[in-house]
């Protein structure tokens, strides 16, 4: 048995498998001189599940790494830009009731922590609004960039929404075409083994046995390879997030020139929330929601009056039933197969982490690709460590919006508030966070998803209270505060002042490209 | 301000045009733009670079006049002190509309000659006339005309000049800094040129290429021409001294 590790097989396509074999490819071509393959194997009758939709700004460097130009992406992935979330109804139900989570870290993170002073101030401006540009502009219905400004370089830090389906074809002709990725469409019907219990090999239906020293599961909900044949065990988090159901529709724009938000919308309703991305070509909108607290007629009427005010008739449109199995597998890496996309687990997308987990899982596996069989044993601990960590973060981050919800309204607000369902290190933060200020110590900071500024945005942006430190504030740190908050109001008239909708940048994107300087 | 008419023997039988130089035809502007087949003569007197029009955030090929908006420190009074100036300044206040579809060439059929009426050049008093007692063009337009045809043909070809230079990622910003004495030192930004040693690197297929286009010339004369800025910045001191002086 040879232990070098050179050939890396896929199975399957979809988002998780293309971003692994383009990133995985692009970095073996920049790093090894040759000898090494990668084969992607995907089923022709299997279809892929295409909803994710929301990116994080991550992506900008996946794609670049890759080689692919900004502009070809968004022409043909139906592209539109992504500034944060925005999220209405998550605290009182109110029809005034919204905060962001933009994507700019607050002014001066590095040298002060605004959120004391913000507080202090007892300001009418909302948290995010006080402390970076980015309310302003999506509220203005603004680009992030201009069309001046060179590919995956931004005015205002941004991620994209996009067509899920076209970015699978996308990213296949271009690992195909640039990146020497083998692509074989078949069907897997048995795995074999060596005596050490990894992979050997699978077997497909017409093109016989495909061997390989390193597998990546990317067969969706199906874990062919990690779940199916080794059954590493499926821990689910339905405890503490209880969306177990999603509804999703595409809506057509009103007119060819509506505008396009450039943030995710995300509406609470009765037991869950409505998702609503604006493409450059379409809407994608969707319901995630709790079957044990409403039906799905319920769920279904609640997404038709939604939809009401800007959709004709919205009964007509299509709708999707999608199940949501929250949770993710006790192991990510076993022997010599990692699995990477749903096949790893699934969560709703609340805060968009499903791109970007396969994004930073493909990343370290790029990063860190064991050149021999012994190595992995040790890189594969390391990894499942590492993205335990992380699942476990991003399920605290998510359950963080519902906790702090003050919604009396359902018992799936109701229920959410109740501690039990809340992990015991997020009590302990919440707990530590009445006294003291968020900050990137209370986490493990290498391996952080969301930084201490998204955790500040989320918590005050729901009217979260810090106590004042009973010591006071400097007069030196009062004074810098002021010239931050001064920064961010001339920040903001700036941008607001001379971005152009979103909706012109994209089609002016469309009609004459972003130049790559 | 323009208005544009279409050029008409009877709509335009009396209408002059002054041809001198001066701000107050327009002239006192800082950015200029210019065509590749120009660029061996503006290598002598211009510093030329590659400036993205804000529209359309499309790159162009521009000289460049001076550091600020309205400012051209070529132009002293009515004197432009260069021997040569830019197709761009010459053709004023004419203009071709050209009414082809996209990637057609531009022939007499589908071009119309345009002037542009609120340009101080043009009123009935003094100057050129455009159009003889019998109708015919003068011979300052048959040269006018011969100036415009080169121009738009010259757009177009520019258009592919730089393309090409996107395609081989030859184009790199670079940063201007000027210290002029008695003030701050000024950044430029947005300004653009070649990239030398991309353009060393280039495969040599991809040098025959932009060699028998001629654009492999056109690269090494824009990058000479960049030395100018040192001569702006002097014209610039100048200035300013004067204006201290007075």
């Amino acid at each position: 048995m040879t232990s070098n590790v050179k050939n890396i097989v896929i199975v399957g396509g979809g988002t998780a498998g293309w971003i692994t074999a383009g990133t995985l490819a692009a970095s073996l071509k920049k790093k090894v001189s040759s000898g090494y393959s990668i084969t992607l194997i995907e089923s022709a009758r299997v279809p892929i599940v295409g909803v994710g939709e929301g990116t994080w700004p991550t992506m900008r460097n996946t794609l670049k790494n890759m080689g692919i130009k900004e502009t070809d992406f968004i022409r043909q992935c139906h592209v539109s830009f992504k500034q944060g979330a925005k999220f209405c109804k998550w605290v009182t139900g109110k029809d005034d009731d919204f905060y962001y989570h933009p994507l700019i870290l607050p002014q001066g993170h590095n040298q002060i922590d605004l959120t004391p002073h913000w507080l202090a101030s007892n300001s009418q401006q909302s948290f995010a609004q006080s402390v970076c540009p980015q309310e302003a502009i999506c509220e203005l219905g603004l680009a992030p960039k201009h069309i001046t400004t060179a590919e995956y370089l931004a005015q205002a830090n941004y991620a994209y929404h996009l067509d899920a389906g076209s970015f699978s074809e996308f990213l296949k002709n271009h690992c195909k075409s640039q990146l020497d990725v083998k692509h074989i469409v078949d069907d897997v019907c048995q795995i074999n083994s060596l005596d050490n219990g990894d992979i050997a090999s699978v077997t497909t239906k017409e093109n016989g046995l495909i061997s390989g020293d390193l597998f990546i599961d990317c067969t969706g909900f199906n874990a062919l390879l990690l779940g199916k044949h080794f059954k590493v065990p499926f821990i689910s988090c339905e405890d503490s997030l209880f969306a177990n159901q999603a509804i999703a529709v595409q809506v057509p724009y009103k007119q060819e020139d509506s505008p396009i938000q450039s943030h995710t919308l995300s509406t609470a309703q009765s037991a869950g929330w409505i998702w609503d991305i604006g493409l450059s070509t379409r809407r994608g909108v969707g319901s995630v929601y709790s079957n044990n607290h409403i039906s799905e007629d319920q769920a279904h009427q609640e997404l038709l009056n939604y939809l009401k005010p800007t959709v004709a008739e919205p009964e007509k449109l299509t709708f999707r039933s999608i199940p949501i199995k929250a949770g993710h597998r006790q192991r990510f890496w076993e022997k010599n197969c990692v699995a990477i996309g749903l096949s790893a687990g699934f969560l709703e997308p609340l805060e968009a982490s499903a791109i970007l987990l396969i994004e930073i899982s493909a990343q370290m596996i790029a990063d860190q690709l064991p050149t021999n069989r012994f190595a992995m044993d040790i890189l594969a601990k390391r990894y499942n460590e590492t993205f335990t960590y992380r699942w476990q973060r991003i399920i605290d981050f998510l359950k963080l919006h519902y906790t702090l919800t003050k919604r009396t309204d359902s018992q799936f607000w109701l229920d959410h508030q109740n501690t039990d369902t809340v992990s015991e290190r997020l009590q302990e933060q919440l707990e530590l966070w009445k006294y003291q200020f968020p900050c990137d110590n209370d986490f493990e900071q290498s391996l952080e998803i969301f930084p201490a500024a998204s955790y500040q945005y989320v918590l005050y942006g729901m009217g979260f209270k810090t106590e004042p430190n009973p010591l006071g504030m400097s007069a030196q740190s009062i004074e810098m505060a002021q010239q931050h908050f001064q920064k961010n109001l001339m920040q903001s008239n700036a941008l607001t002042s001379s971005l152009t909708s979103n909706r012109e940048l994209l089609n002016k994107i469309q009609r004459y490209g972003l130049q790559t300087v | 301000m323009t208005t544009l008419e279409v050029l008409d023997k009877n709509i335009h039988k009396n209408t002059r045009i002054i041809t001198g130089r001066g701000a107050e035809f327009g002239e006192n502007i800082h950015l200029v733009p210019v065509i590749a087949q120009e660029l061996h003569k503006l290598v002598l007197e211009y510093p030329i670079c590659l400036i993205k029009d804000n529209n359309t955030g499309q790159f162009g090929l521009n000289a460049l006049l001076g550091f600020e908006v309205g400012e051209n420190l070529f132009l002293q009074g009515n004197e432009w002190q260069a021997n040569y100036l830019p197709l761009h300044i010459l053709r004023q206040p004419f203009m071709v509309g050209v009414n082809a579809k996209q990637g057609e060439q531009p022939t007499p059929d589908n071009t119309v000659i345009t002037i542009n009426t609120a340009n101080a050049r043009v009123q009935e008093d003094t100057g050129e006339m455009i159009f003889d007692e019998k109708g015919n063009i003068t011979p300052y337009m048959q040269q006018m005309n011969n100036l415009l045809s080169t121009l738009v043909n010259g757009i177009i070809n520019t258009e592919s000049f730089i393309n090409t230079l996107s395609e081989h990622n030859l184009i790199e910003p670079i940063q201007l800094t000027v210290n002029l004495i008695g003030s701050k030192e000024k950044r430029f930004d947005g300004i653009y040129t070649i990239n030398e040693e991309t353009l060393k690197q280039l495969s040599s297929e991809a040098l025959k290429e932009l060699n028998s286009k001629g654009y492999l010339q056109a690269c090494y004369l824009l990058l000479a021409s960049i030395g100018h800025v040192q001569k702006l910045i002097t014209l610039k001191r100048q200035r300013v001294s004067v204006e201290v002086n007075d």
